[in-house]
């Protein structure tokens, strides 16, 4: 191996080390637990509580991880401040992501208005455009589990669908095929973590004075 | 130095090795401190494997070459220290690297 790939796999892993605690996993199972239970709650509270109450639900989620990073996460991994190289690839990330959410919500707000122009291709093109996302995600952020994530979640539409017409499911299939991927990418996730609390106690003592 | 100029004086091209780099423990913090920008002591501690106190001798005899930059600060009541190369560290670095290879590339397969 050359040094100068040598240096660029150890840039990698320092960035991985970033994941190693699984809280992205969890906070990614919990979006797509959204699209799993909306679809049951719409039934009771409508189609717009039934998704207003997620963003309370997504705030607590989002402060617990921030917490546990902080508290948790940090004192056992430590801090780092990542060189220009990966700072400019996360901010064309950043870019990317926009311009393929904007698409989506376009893509999202056509639908909606004309159900016949998307007819039986909707579940197929929502697996497309989860894929694009979280292969997109996959390659910039350098963690590979994403494109299995997005492999999977891609599948999600469309196997529901087949589901429900077969009349086996109610909601598409949405609530037991988001709902099972969605519980497998929390519980990947929470094993990680433990894993992480386990192989890596607080560190014994105090930072020593002469370093 | 190059390999000329390493010739003319006779010496073995890895006579002219910088050894303080060339420590299997000091190599792997400055590897991992070359490609970010700063990092604390527990990443450093975590990336290389080392004890609290291998860590912090070493990184003393890098500070000393003037390779390092630390800087402590408390956060709460904790002591938290910060680590990253100098322009100095950076350069040496670099030409220790460009000494390996061009060591490593001439020996015969």
């Amino acid at each position: 191996m050359s040094e100068r790939i040598s240096l660029k796999e150890t840039e990698r892993q320092a960035f991985r080390a970033t994941f190693r605690d699984g809280l992205w996993d969890v906070l990614l199972g919990c979006i797509m637990l959204q699209f799993a239970i909306a679809p049951l709650l719409s039934t009771r509270l409508g189609d717009f509580w039934s998704s207003a109450v997620w963003l309370p639900f997504f705030l607590l989620v989002y402060l617990v991880i921030l917490l546990l990073r902080k508290y948790v996460v940090k004192p056992r991994l430590g801090t780092v401040k990542f060189g220009p190289a990966r700072t400019r690839r996360l901010m064309h990330f950043s870019l990317v992501m926009l311009v393929v959410n904007i698409l989506a919500l376009a893509l999202g707000i056509v639908a909606a208005l004309n159900p016949t122009l998307v007819g039986s291709m909707a579940p197929i093109a929502l697996g497309v455009m989860i894929l694009a996302g979280l292969s997109l995600m996959a390659y910039f952020l350098d963690y590979p589990i994403l494109y299995v994530y997005g492999v999977l979640l891609a599948l999600a539409p469309p196997v529901g669908e087949w589901l429900w017409r077969n009349k086996l499911v109610a909601h598409h299939g949405f609530p037991v095929t988001f709902g099972i991927l969605a519980a497998l990418m929390i519980l990947i996730g929470l094993v990680k973590f433990v894993a992480l609390l386990r192989r890596y106690p607080l560190p014994a003592t105090d930072e020593p004075e002469g370093a | 130095m190059s390999q000329v100029q390493t010739e003319e004086a006779g010496r073995h091209p890895l006579a002219d090795i910088n050894t303080l780099i060339h420590a299997p423990a000091r190599l792997m913090v400055l590897t991992n401190l070359y490609v970010v920008t700063s990092a604390d002591y527990v990443f450093l501690m975590r990336q290389t494997g080392l004890t609290w106190g291998n860590l912090s001798a070493h990184l003393s005899k890098l500070e000393e070459a003037g390779y390092v930059a630390v800087e402590k600060e408390f956060r709460g009541k904790k002591p938290h220290t910060t680590v990253r190369l100098t322009d100095e560290g950076r350069a040496a670095f670099r030409e220790y690297k460009r000494s390996m290879q061009q060591v490593l590339d001439d020996l015969p397969d």
